[in-house]
């Protein structure tokens, strides 16, 4: 892209590149990574939906919008921190307002045994070097221009360790929080979280807003789970209604490993979700349950990729997805297993309700098989509440707008139903139902 | 997209694998002969030039002529698509002769060559005999050019047209006017233009108003000559309550060049009218090693056009090298219906990525789509389909049912369905499945005394079953034949 067709999206990212004070910078390896990362967005710009990866997200309208760099009053502006409460979730706390860390609102002063949390600000001031391998990637494929924005532009985020062995009781609690502004910001979080052998760990990754505002945010987080590690990710993604969001999340599953992933999107006018996950060791196990319920102008797109590459690895995914009004909700959930993955079983289900007639859902489940030993399904609807259930419930005195409500409750709540924490179940299920329609 | 090698470290179990997979020959390609006769070329080459020398050569009128131009330079504006899971060396399109006829220019059956009628023999279609006999009227289509239609006066009788396409140019203009490129426009897509450019012959049918076609109708294409490319046109028109039924079957000699066959087939249904096309495509797959072969690039679509038409695509994929097409129904008529059922196999080095597009726009539309994908050796097999529910579509229904057969430990099997909804009360659903052979299924055919490869072929043959029944019988027949010598030493 020559100069002269940069859009002002890509022309004001370069200009709070050109101005951005980055923590960790005279590092000399990661100065060169933030540069070319920065340099391969500059010459890419977004990708167009010529690109099979973003065929169902259009990103011209944000590619017209200028954000401002950063917020110089992150640090003072005043967040009720009941906007982030969360029941059953009172563990260490990580609070990122407009991107920026905030140690007054974050609780990490005692934290349990083998348990290692600390901002990225603060640890590119110590000793950089374990946070090499992560921090200098560089983003090749042609769709991962955020990526790339994020590598170059991420001044802070989490990093998150657990010792080998160790098990924390307590689910951890990340919040990134939009904060209302006088302009409109892009802010860029990085987190690197990585469980030590048969370390566990439960963790809640929280998306809010405080007060109206339409930020770009973006997250790139690289999740590695050693041998025999437990993993349990919960995302609430509840951001402000204009919104944009952008993630970028990669796990990584040794031998033995065990992730359950749990997402649940609500907020925001524009995100998008990347997962990529890689069983990486013999038997490694995975769980992804997702929810995404939308209305007005919504446009939520989820893209998942589950690598089988090891023996007897297992992934077992249910998505649902409810699109009201004129939203439109994409995903993609694409199942890859590399050669001499035998005993490889996954299966994948993405069922939709569209309750719109201007409202419209693109779903697309691949499986790419490269090895027989194989049990490999999936599943994809789209349509809408089964008619005799409701004739069911009207029969028995249910009025028809409460029986949508109970239906399409129902069809959502199922996901969450193996999340064993009973007060976090309990919220995102009354979450789940305030954003459904009619109820 | 991404292409990936499957190479992997071998084991002594896969070395194995290899050792009996040579030693059982790989497969035996049966239609792999050379006919000896005189040929017309065209030099080798495209230009505007070429596609007026074809178009008088061919006698065609002027619009047809300017028709092929303007496709021609739409082409040259296009580039060539990439987004199939297909490894492609690049193509030469000047390398490829756009024409190539049997040189003694046949007037009726009984002139033809000879040892044309002997080629159709070898591979089974006897014009005139056995197509009496089956009561399957053929259309040959000889690499460029139509050499001969049997059953002419029977079908006249009914009021049925089925002649090639240069014919139809020539008799019917204003049917083809009327029809051609208005499924498959000439700019639809890189390979539907240059087929708009240069296609030499083709099949065309007509079924006016309220006629069952008394007989099945069917083609078989050939590519005999070397260095050229096979561009047919298909255009069947059902007009209101008519019904055909159209076989397509093709082969070509072994070579170790690749070869382009980039056809082009419209179908036309009007109210309540029914088309049922069924191919079995046997094109030279290359040899194991992935030498030679042909490229098959195809742009099927049918039009229900009418109320309550129905159009219905079957096909059984076992050659060319690489096969890329989606055959499509577009369905427009309230309450139209669209069908796809498929068998696509990949062995050696073949590459496919095949399926369907559904795309709904009248009220009350259903579609119905089968793929069953039998992926052995080196090979990889792409089920891509897309399902589209347009706004109007009130009650839209479709079921997609598509499972893939791995049988080796090298070859790859790939789903990829697009599902894009846009009216509430449309239903979709989708279901895929991944497995192979299981040891308990092999062991329970072995122990009561079948042989290793009889077993294989009857558990393939139950996979492809719901397939294989929509086939006419006597393709049926064909196509199990076919999957038989196409697995020869997929086991071991």
């Amino acid at each position: 892209m020559s100069e002269a067709q940069r859009t002002p999206f890509v022309e004001s990212l370069l200009e709070a590149a050109a101005q951005a004070q980055l923590p960790g910078s005279g590092i000399g390896w990661l100065d060169a990574a933030r540069r070319e990362n920065l340099e391969a967005f500059a010459a890419a710009g977004l990708p167009d939906t010529r690109m099979e990866a973003w065929k169902y997200t259009a990103l011209r309208a944000l590619g017209q919008r200028r954000f401002e760099p950063g917020d110089a009053q992150a640090a003072t502006r005043a967040v009720d921190d009941a906007t982030y409460a969360l029941p059953g979730v009172d563990g260490p706390a990580l609070v990122f307002v407009n991107g920026v860390f905030r140690a007054d609102l974050s609780r990490i002063d005692s934290l349990p045994a083998g348990l290692s949390l600390l901002p990225l600000s603060h640890a590119l001031n110590g000793d950089a070097e374990p946070l090499r391998f992560a921090l200098s990637r560089h983003y090749r494929e042609g769709g991962d221009a955020f990526a790339r924005l994020n590598a170059a532009l991420a001044g802070d985020g989490v990093v998150l360790r657990v010792a080998a062995g160790a098990k924390v009781a307590q689910a951890v609690h990340l919040v990134m929080i939009g904060a209302a502004a006088e302009s409109d910001l892009a802010w860029h979080v990085r987190h690197i979280v990585e469980l030590g052998e048969d370390a566990e760990l439960s963790l809640v990754e929280h998306h809010v807003a405080s007060g109206e505002q339409q930020h770009l945010g973006t997250q790139v987080a690289d999740v590695v789970l050693r041998k025999g590690a437990q993993l349990r990710h919960v995302t609430l993604q509840n951001s402000s209604a204009g919104g944009t969001l952008v993630r970028h999340n990669s796990v990584q599953l040794d031998e033995d490993a065990q992730a359950s992933l749990y997402v649940l999107e609500l907020g925001g006018a524009l995100v998008r979700h990347d997962l990529h996950a890689t069983l990486a060791g013999d038997r490694a196990r995975m769980e992804t349950r997702g929810v995404f319920v939308l209305n007005g102008r919504q446009h939520v797109d989820t893209q998942m990729a589950l690598r089988h590459q090891a023996l007897n690895t297992a992934s077992d995914s249910i998505w649902r997805g409810v699109a009201d009004q004129r939203s439109r909700g994409v995903f993609r959930g694409a199942i890859v297993v590399a050669p001499g993955a035998d005993g490889s079983d996954a299966s994948l289900s993405s069922k939709n309700l569209l309750l719109s007639g201007q409202a419209e859902i693109d779903t697309k489940p691949e499986l790419e098989i490269y090895a027989d030993e194989v049990k490999a399904a999936h599943g994809a609807t789209v349509g809408q509440l089964d008619e005799r259930s409701l004739f069911y419930l009207r029969s028995r005195g249910i009025p028809l707008t409460e029986a949508r409500a109970i239906l399409t409750a129902a069809f959502c709540r199922a996901v969450f139903e193996s999340l064993d924490n009973d007060a976090l179940r309990e919220h995102l299920d009354q979450q789940l139902m305030a954003h459904l329609p009619s109820a | 997209m991404t292409t990936e090698t499957t190479d992997r470290s071998d084991t002594p179990a896969t070395l194995r694998d290899n050792a009996e997979v040579a030693a059982a020959l790989g497969r035996r390609y049966e239609a792999g002969f050379v006919t000896d006769i005189e040929t017309d070329y065209l030099p080798a080459g495209l230009s505007e030039d070429i596609v007026r020398q074809l178009s008088a050569l061919k006698k065609e009128p002027e619009w047809m002529t300017e028709w092929r131009l303007k496709a021609y330079r739409h082409w040259l504006t296009m580039p060539m698509p990439d987004w199939a899971k297909l490894k492609l060396a690049p193509i030469d399109y000047q390398s490829i002769s756009y024409y190539a006829a049997p040189k003694s220019a046949p007037k009726s059956l009984d002139e033809v060559d000879p040892k044309l009628l002997e080629t159709y023999d070898k591979l089974g279609v006897p014009l005139h005999e056995r197509a009496k006999l089956a009561g399957v009227a053929v259309d040959a289509v000889f690499d460029s050019v139509s050499v001969g239609t049997t059953f002419r006066k029977e079908l006249a009788e009914a009021g049925v047209i089925f002649c090639s396409m240069s014919e139809a140019i020539r008799e019917h203009p204003e049917l083809v006017q009327k029809y051609l490129g208005s499924v498959v426009p000439t700019g639809d897509n890189f390979f539907a233009a240059l087929n708009s450019a240069v296609f030499s012959d083709g099949s065309f049918v007509f079924v006016p108003k309220g006629v069952r076609c008394p007989m099945e109708l069917s083609t078989y294409f050939r590519i005999n000559a070397i260095n050229t490319g096979q561009f047919e046109r298909t255009l069947i028109v059902c007009e209101d309550d008519a019904y055909v039924s159209y076989l397509e079957g093709c082969t070509a000699p072994m070579r170790d060049e690749n070869q382009l066959h980039a056809a082009v087939v419209e179908l036309v249904a009007l109210e309540r009218a029914q088309i049922k096309y069924s191919t079995v495509q046997n094109w030279y797959p290359g040899d194991e090693n992935g030498v030679g072969g042909i490229y098959n690039f195809v742009t099927k679509r049918g039009d229900c056009r009418g109320n309550d038409s129905k159009i219905s695509w079957t096909q059984v994929e076992t050659g060319s090298a690489i096969t890329w097409k989606y055959p499509s129904c577009v369905l427009r008529g309230d309450r139209s219906v669209g069908e796809f059922y498929s068998v696509a196999l990949t062995h050696h080095r073949q590459q496919a990525d095949t399926g369907t597009k559904m795309i709904h726009i009248g009220k009350g539309t259903k579609s119905k789509i089968v793929s069953k994908g039998i992926s052995a050796g080196r090979s990889n097999n792409s089920y891509r389909g897309l399902v589209k529910v347009e706004k109007g579509a009130e009650g839209a229904r479709n079921y997609t049912q598509c499972d893939s057969l791995l049988i080796g430990k090298k070859c790859g099997a790939h789903t990829f369905p697009y599902m894009e909804v846009k009216n509430p009360t449309a239903i979709v659903e989708h279901e895929a499945t991944t497995s192979k052979i299981s040891d308990d299924q092999m062991f329970y055919c072995r122990s009561r005394g079948i042989g290793e490869e009889d077993a294989v072929s009857m558990i393939v043959d139950g996979f492809c079953k719901q397939v294989f029944r929509e086939l006419p019988m006597e393709f049926a027949v064909e196509a199990k034949k076919l999957l038989e010598v196409s697995l020869e030493g997929a086991v071991g």
